[in-house]
C-alpha cells in the first residue's frame, strides 16, 4: 500500500518541487562554472576552485527550497509521512543534482580542475547541510515555505565562515596548502553531522521532548 | 450517545503560554462547536486532535485510535479530515489534481475509484464545474471549499475544521453552513469558529475555550440557559450590566446581573457565551 502510494506519488510531487528556485541555483552555478569558457580566458587553479565552489554554493542556495510546500498545512494530517514526501523530493531531485555537478565540473578547463573527488565532498556537505536547514526549519517551526530564511542564512553564514574561519581548518584551503587534506576530513565532518540533523528532523514526534519542546516556544501560538 | 473522540488532560505549552490546560472533553456524532476568544487554545486543540501538533502531556482517542504510537497515529489519521485555519496550496494544481494529491496521500491507491472519490467531494462542495480549473484562479470562498474537499476526501469518520467561514461573504457562509451540516450526518466534525450563529445553526453540542481551559461543554441549548434571567432591555445603556449595547430598535439590550423590576428579554446563544466568558476574557488577555 505505501509503496503503491509512494509511486503514484510521484507526479503530483515532481510538479510540486520549486522548480523556478532549483533552476535559478542550478543555473547560477553552472554559469560560475563556466565563466571562463564564456569570457574566453585561462584561469589559474585558485579562481577555478573558487568558481567550482561559488557553483556548489549556488545549488546549496536552491536546495534549500526543495522541502518548501505550501499546502504543508492542508496535509498535515494525512498517513504518507512528511518524511516519506521529503523522501521523494530528494530522491527525484538526485538524480538531477548529479548530473548538474558532473556539468560543472566539466565545464571548468582540466588542466585548472581542482581534485575532483575532494571537490565533490564539499559539494556533497554543502547541498545536505542545506536540506538539513530547511529540514531544521520545517521541524521547529510553522513555516510551509522556510526555504528563502534557511537560504539568506546559509548565504550569511558561508560567507561568514570563509572570512572568521581559522585558516588551520582548511575548509576553503587550495589543493597546494598542507591544509587542503585535513580540511577534506572536516568537510566529511560537515556532511556526516548535517545527514544526522537531516535524518533527525525528518520523524513527526509523538510528544514534545527535550531540545523541540524548548525549541517550541519559538513558534508562535496560533490565534484561536 | 457514544462517544467517538476523547481526551482527557491535553496540555501544551508555547514557552511561559500555557497553550492547553488539561484540556478534557468528549466528542459525539454530528457537529461540535468550539467557541472561545483569540488566543483561547482553540487552534492549538484542533491542531492536537489532528495529530498536526504533539501535545506536552494527556492522552485522546478517536473512534477508538489512540495515536500515542507511530502506528496508532497513521490509523487515526487514517479516518481523519482536517481543514487549517489558514490552508495553502500548489497554486499550479487544478482543483481536481490537488484533492486527488491529498487522496494519495491519504492512500487511496486505487486510481479508478480514488478519481471517483475526488469527484465525488468535488460534487459535494459544489465545484465540479470549475475542477479543472487552476487553484490560482479561484476565488477566496472556492479556495476554502477545495480544502473542504480535501478534508472530506476518503470520507473520514471524524472532521477537524479551524474557522472555515473566516473571510467568507454571507452567501458563502451560508453556503458552507450547509456543506458543514451535510458533512456532520453521520459523522463527527469539531467546528472552531468565532460566530455564534453558526454554533446556534449547526450544531449538536458546543465547547467554549478560555486561556486553554475548557469553560463550558454543552448543548447550545444549556449554553443559552446560562444567560436565563441575566439579559433585559433598557432605554439607557445599564452602568452595571457586563456588556451593554444599542440594537436597532433603539433600546438597549444588556447582559450581567439585572437590577430589580428589570425588563428580561430571551437570552441567545451568544448571550450565554458571554456569561460564560464573564471575567475570563480579561484573564486571558492579561
Amino acid at each position: 500500500m505505501r509503496t503503491r502510494a509512494s509511486a503514484q506519488l510521484v507526479g503530483p510531487v515532481l510538479r510540486a518541487l520549486p522548480r523556478r528556485a532549483l533552476g535559478a541555483g542550478a543555473a547560477a552555478g553552472l554559469v560560475l562554472a563556466a565563466l571562463p569558457r564564456l569570457l574566453s580566458t585561462h584561469p589559474d587553479p585558485w579562481m577555478a576552485l573558487l568558481l567550482l565552489r561559488g557553483a556548489a554554493l549556488a545549488f546549496a542556495l536552491g536546495l534549500t527550497f526543495l522541502l518548501d510546500d505550501p499546502a504543508r498545512h492542508v496535509t498535515a494530517a494525512v498517513p504518507t509521512r512528511r518524511m516519506v514526501r521529503g523522501a521523494l523530493r530528494t530522491a527525484l531531485v538526485a538524480p538531477f543534482a548529479a548530473l548538474w555537478w558532473t556539468a560543472a565540473v566539466l565545464l571548468i578547463p582540466a588542466q585548472v580542475r581542482p581534485p575532483v573527488g575532494d571537490i565533490t565532498l564539499e559539494a556533497a556537505a554543502a547541498a545536505v547541510v542545506a536540506l538539513a536547514a530547511s529540514a531544521t526549519a520545517i521541524r521547529l517551526t510553522e513555516e510551509a515555505e522556510p526555504g528563502q530564511r534557511v537560504a539568506i542564512t546559509l548565504l550569511a553564514t558561508s560567507m561568514a565562515a570563509a572570512l572568521l574561519l581559522p585558516q588551520h581548518w582548511g575548509l576553503f584551503a587550495t589543493p597546494k596548502e598542507k591544509w587542503w587534506s585535513p580540511g577534506h576530513q572536516h568537510w566529511a565532518l560537515i556532511l556526516a553531522g548535517a545527514a544526522v540533523v537531516w535524518a533527525a528532523c525528518g520523524p513527526e514526534p509523538i510528544r514534545r521532548r527535550g531540545f523541540f519542546a524548548t525549541r517550541s516556544a519559538k513558534i508562535s501560538p496560533s490565534t484561536g | 450517545m457514544t462517544t467517538t473522540v476523547s481526551a482527557a488532560g491535553l496540555s501544551l505549552r508555547y514557552g511561559s503560554t500555557r497553550a492547553l490546560d488539561a484540556v478534557s472533553l468528549r466528542l459525539s456524532e454530528g457537529v461540535t462547536g468550539l467557541l472561545g476568544p483569540n488566543g483561547a487554545g482553540k487552534t492549538t486543540l484542533l491542531k492536537v486532535l489532528a495529530t498536526a501538533q504533539p501535545a506536552d502531556s494527556g492522552t485522546f482517542t478517536v473512534l477508538d485510535h489512540d495515536p500515542s504510537t507511530t502506528g496508532g497515529r497513521q490509523e487515526v489519521r487514517r479516518v481523519l479530515g482536517y481543514l487549517p485555519q489558514t490552508p495553502g496550496f500548489h497554486p499550479d494544481f487544478t482543483a481536481f489534481e490537488f484533492v486527488d494529491y491529498v487522496a494519495i496521500l491519504k492512500e487511496l491507491t486505487d486510481r479508478e475509484g480514488r478519481h471517483r472519490e475526488v469527484r465525488r467531494v468535488l460534487a459535494e462542495v459544489d465545484l465540479s464545474d470549475v475542477r479543472g480549473k487552476r487553484i490560482k484562479k479561484l476565488s477566496g470562498g472556492m479556495r476554502q471549499r477545495v480544502a473542504l474537499a480535501a478534508a472530506l476526501v476518503g470520507d473520514p469518520g471524524f472532521l477537524v475544521l479551524d474557522e472555515p467561514t473566516v473571510g467568507l461573504d454571507p452567501e458563502q457562509r451560508m453556503r458552507f453552513r450547509e456543506l458543514i451540516a451535510r458533512a456532520g450526518e453521520g459523522r463527527t466534525v469539531l467546528l472552531s469558529t468565532h460566530q455564534t450563529e453558526d454554533v446556534a445553526m449547526l450544531c449538536n453540542q458546543v465547547v467554549v475555550m478560555a486561556g486553554g481551559i475548557v469553560r463550558f461543554e454543552g448543548t447550545p441549548a444549556e449554553l443559552t440557559a446560562r444567560a436565563a434571567g441575566r439579559v433585559w432591555s433598557s432605554a439607557e445603556r445599564d452602568p452595571g450590566a457586563m456588556a451593554g449595547w444599542r440594537t436597532g430598535l433603539g433600546v438597549f439590550r444588556n447582559v450581567g446581573d439585572p437590577p430589580a423590576g428589570a425588563e428580561l428579554v430571551e437570552p441567545t446563544l451568544e448571550d450565554g457565551y458571554l456569561i460564560t466568558l464573564d471575567g475570563m476574557v480579561a484573564e486571558v488577555t492579561a
